[in-house]
């Protein structure tokens, strides 16, 4: 449960599948947001792997593909871990977040749901210095294999100087943190 | 059961070490094979030599800066790459694309799809072992498409031509004989591969049976594209969750049977003809005069905070773009979900127990681009 | 002990010396020629010039190529076994050169007629294999340890299928004597009578030169030049020199044994002008068929290659010998033969289409490894 849910707008989520996610996830904390696209799920770290698992599971929704499995560096909200989920069958999409405190990186791996989030743990690994407790196969995937202190994609990570010379040519005081 | 006698004659497994610098690996690639004689029993991929840090790049860009990262994560097939990226900037600023731009976009996404296909066509002949015949074939039918889209965008790979909104510049008047002549041309190079490949008793005796993945292993893999629908299982974002104008588009979803290396390249080979008569039904339907970019665009494009994720067909499948904005001019947190890097995870599965020569044309057949699995 | 050369009386040794020059600078020009055709022939078919710019028509480019690879710089691997590395690129262009001994260019014209011509042929032709398997072993690399071995494999396999079929048209022919041979020849070529042994020896010599579609010991897109991965400069040239000398000689040996020689269809009686033609058409043609195949079929499999020797060649050339026996034995006509031939032909088409469409299976052992793996 976070902190935020009691100042979250009731959201309308007719003419989605938010329904049958919520049957399919009884039990589970989980809090819906209605995203552009799809809905978006919000589900305790804790829980998640669980919540995965029956979201595949389970015979009305059969999410079987993950598409994409990110994270989102919020600076002092922590990191969001992002899992886009779709069924081949169903053919409905759901996006799964999770958020993790920046103190206490780590969420069980979704490799035992499937064998697909394997690769892209890894490289949210890399890239956020996550871990995936449970991982079967915790190498690097892009980086070097001696480069687990440094993590390019949070938002702590330096620029390179030409990268800040681009980013100052074009800032804008209203943006960013 | 194994014997004392038997184990006596157990011979010691060989690593290889293929790639980088390979000839078959498509581009900056490495992969350690182990082997029992000619048979693979594990093999180890790596990849990263390719990885410049695009997402990253992305977020101290403007949302108009990021497209030609965009063009240079897919470089076979940019328009496509450009197509997700900015569906998800309009899709994030709420713009609408007008008719004609969306005509336009589809032609070439589908001329880019075609010009992919062929380039896997001349690039897998070469990995069967044909001495550069097929890749000729591939490159000429591929120069004809590239003439154009230079004509029309001013560049032959990079094109960044999509923009948010519409696109860059009006196509040139000669747009759609243009076309037209690209596409007879297309037609006589479909059949020559059909003669060359897919009747030819060493290449089907070369991929029939070779590389099987099943239904469900493809889908736990995340693979997409051909590569899936080649085990049979009739996943295409332009059908399920059309985009653009492919609703209003009468096509097939094409799938294979077997999931082996055959199929993988019988398929495209039939997409290729579906997205010839894509092309032609664009070319009859889009309008020949109109606006290509919305009347009001403000001169720093800027997104309300939100994410979205947007998914288009590419050639080798779905090309994702994940796009958190907080309000700026810039993406917060752009992720792309590549294709390649989930089908190149079931290479393992896919050439295990496969002969060395077998594992080298699987890896063919997933047809990967090495700068799109790197980013 | 002298001998006749253009009419003059000269000793023996000096004959042959003399010869042999010849057949040296012969063999390397037409190698040269060779290397510039193949490149000019496979861009027609591949809608590309080819070579252009050396000379008229590219025709230097081999030259061009020659100067190239001798400036380069000999390299030898660290660890690769000194002996071994160097001594491989003799022991593959030697025997060939060895086998022009024989080769009935013309009438008269083989430094030496050896009664048992097609024997030291098929013997020597084969003794370059030790050299791929050393420059194999010797050159401290998977890939070309990996190429060495397969090219002992096949050489294994498909130097049986040659041998027979060059023997069972020595059967008819009743003599291992090349000029005689051809000479039989005179008014029909064994081709007619022999073209099942003339088909499976075509398929055979390309395997034995590792020609496509059976270049699996180099196959680049696999082993990246197998053997030859370490080599560069002038050993490597020699590697080039001997695969070409090896394509010509066993295009003459084709053409002589199965299509007539310089005898068929004009008789030998003829200048030597018009041999030199009729030779050369005769062995251009098969080369050009190499060169054509090259272009257009995929590499095969190693265990698709050896099947196919073992299950198909070898069985169909051992019933064309025991036909030929059958034949000679009763004195029955040699149509029968023919006859014969055609429909092994027929039947050697249709096994080969029959293989390659067989329907989809997982070997047993690839899936017992899949088990394993998952």
């Amino acid at each position: 449960m976070t902190t935020e849910e009691t100042t979250q707008p009731v959201a309308d989520f007719s003419g989605t599948i938010w329904a049958e996610v919520d049957r399919a996830l009884s039990g589970v904390t989980v809090r819906p947001e209605r995203g552009l696209i799809d809905v978006i799920a919000h589900i305790p770290r804790d829980e998640v792997v669980t919540a995965l698992r029956r979201l595949k599971t389970d015979a009305a929704l059969h999410f079987d593909y993950l598409r994409s499995l990110t994270a989102i560096d919020r600076e002092a909200d922590g990191i969001e871990v992002v899992y886009h989920l779709y069924s081949t069958d169903k053919k409905h999409n759901l996006t799964v977040k999770t958020t993790l405190p920046t103190t206490d990186l780590n969420v069980p791996t979704a490799t035992t749901v499937w064998r697909a989030a394997n690769w892209l743990e890894r490289e949210t690994a890399e890239m956020f210095g996550i871990q995936f407790t449970g991982h079967p196969d915790p190498r690097t995937l892009l980086m070097p294999e001696d480069m687990t202190d440094v993590h390019p994609l949070l938002k702590s990570h330096p620029l390179a100087e030409i990268e800040v010379l681009q980013g100052e040519g074009m800032g804008y005081p209203e943006e960013g943190a | 059961m194994v014997t004392e006698r038997a184990r006596e004659f157990d011979t010691q497994d060989l690593l290889i070490n293929v790639g980088p610098q390979h000839p078959s690996t498509h581009g900056v690639f490495r992969m350690v094979l182990e082997i029992d004689g000619e048979l693979v029993k594990d093999v180890i991929p790596y990849i990263g030599y390719l990885h410049r840090g695009a997402e990253k790049l992305c977020e101290t860009m403007d949302y108009r800066q990021g497209i030609g990262f965009m063009d240079r994560t897919e470089y076979l097939a940019a328009f496509n790459a450009e197509l997700s990226y900015v569906m998800a900037v309009e899709a994030l600023a709420g713009l609408e694309v007008p008719e004609r731009a969306q005509w336009i976009r589809m032609i070439l996404c589908e001329l880019n799809r075609i010009s992919s296909h062929f380039m896997f066509m001349g690039a897998f002949g070469v990995d069967t072992g044909v001495m550069g015949t097929p890749f000729i074939y591939g490159w000429r039918e591929r120069e004809g498409i590239i003439d154009l889209f230079e004509e029309i965008s001013g560049d032959r790979m990079m094109y960044a031509y999509f923009r948010p909104g519409g696109l860059a510049w009006d196509v040139t008047t000669n747009f759609k004989a243009r076309v037209r002549e690209v596409l007879k041309s297309i037609t006589q190079g479909i059949k020559d591969f059909d003669g060359l490949f897919t009747e030819n008793e060493i290449f089907v005796a070369r991929t029939k049976g070779v590389g099987y993945i099943s239904a469900e292993d493809a889908i736990d893999y995340g693979m997409s594209g051909p590569s899936l629908r080649a085990s049979g299982v009739p996943m295409d974002v332009r059908q399920d969750e059309p985009y653009l104008k492919y609703a209003e588009i009468d096509f097939k979803v094409i799938t294979g049977e077997h999931g082996d290396v055959f199929d993988r390249y019988y398929c495209r080979l039939q997409e290729l003809r579906e997205s010839v008569k894509i092309i032609e039904q664009c070319l009859a339907k889009m309008p020949d005069t109109g606006p290509i970019m919305p009347e009001k665009m403000p001169r720093m494009l800027r997104t309300p905070p939100g994410e979205v994720y947007i998914r288009t067909e590419a050639p080798r499948g779905e090309y994702g773009v994940y796009l958190v904005s907080n309000g700026g001019n810039r993406p917060y947190r752009l992720k792309v979900r590549s294709a390649c890097l989930s089908n190149l995870q079931a290479l393992k599965q896919m050439s295990v127990g496969q002969y060395v020569a077998d594992a080298i044309l699987v890896l063919g057949s997933i047809d990967i681009v090495l700068s799109e699995v790197d980013r | 002990m002298n001998t006749d050369l253009f009419g003059l009386q000269v000793n023996v040794w000096a004959d042959a010396a003399l010869r042999l020059q010849l057949i040296v600078v012969f063999m390397t020009v037409v190698v040269m020629g060779l290397i510039w055709a193949e490149r000019r022939i496979l861009g027609r078919f591949q809608q590309r010039i080819g070579p252009q710019k050396t000379g008229p028509f590219g025709l230097l480019q081999s030259l061009a190529d020659a100067v190239k690879l001798v400036g380069k710089e000999d390299l030898r691997p660290k660890n690769a076994d000194p002996w071994t590395f160097e001594l491989a690129p003799f022991l593959v262009f030697i025997p060939i050169f060895m086998g022009f001994v024989i080769v009935p260019f013309l009438v008269g014209w083989n430094i030496k007629v050896l009664e048992l011509g097609l024997l030291y042929f098929v013997a020597i032709s084969s003794v370059n294999i030790v050299g791929w398997v050393m420059a194999g072993w010797g050159s401290d690399n998977r890939y070309a340890m990996i190429g060495g071995l397969r090219a002992a494999a096949q050489s294994i396999s498909y130097e049986l299928p040659l041998v027979l079929s060059l023997l069972s048209v020595a059967m008819v022919a009743g003599t291992l004597n090349l000029d005689e041979i051809v000479r039989q020849q005179g008014s029909v070529p064994y081709i007619v009578w022999q073209p099942m042994a003339f088909a499976i020896f075509f398929i055979a010599a390309l395997a034995e030169l590792n020609r496509a579609p059976f270049d699996i010991p180099v196959g680049e897109s696999e082993v990246v030049g197998g053997p030859f991965v370490e080599y560069s400069g002038i050993r490597w040239s020699m590697f080039m020199l001997a695969e070409y000398a090896g394509l010509l000689i066993m295009a003459v040996v084709g053409a002589s044994v199965f299509l007539g020689g310089y005898a068929w269809p004009l008789g030998e009686e003829l200048g030597l002008g018009w041999q030199v033609v009729l030779v050369g058409a005769k062995a251009s043609l098969i080369i050009f068929a190499v060169f054509w195949i090259r272009a257009s079929l995929p590499r095969l499999r190693i265990d698709q290659l050896m099947g196919y020797s073992w299950k198909i060649l070898l069985p169909l050339v051992l019933v064309q010998i025991l036909v030929n026996g059958l034949v000679l034995v009763y004195g029955w006509s040699e149509a029968i033969l023919g006859v014969v031939g055609l429909a092994g032909v027929v039947a050697l088409v249709s096994i080969t289409g029959r293989a390659a469409n067989r329907p989809r299976q997982i070997p047993a052992r690839a899936a017992a490894l899949k088990g394993e793996a998952a």
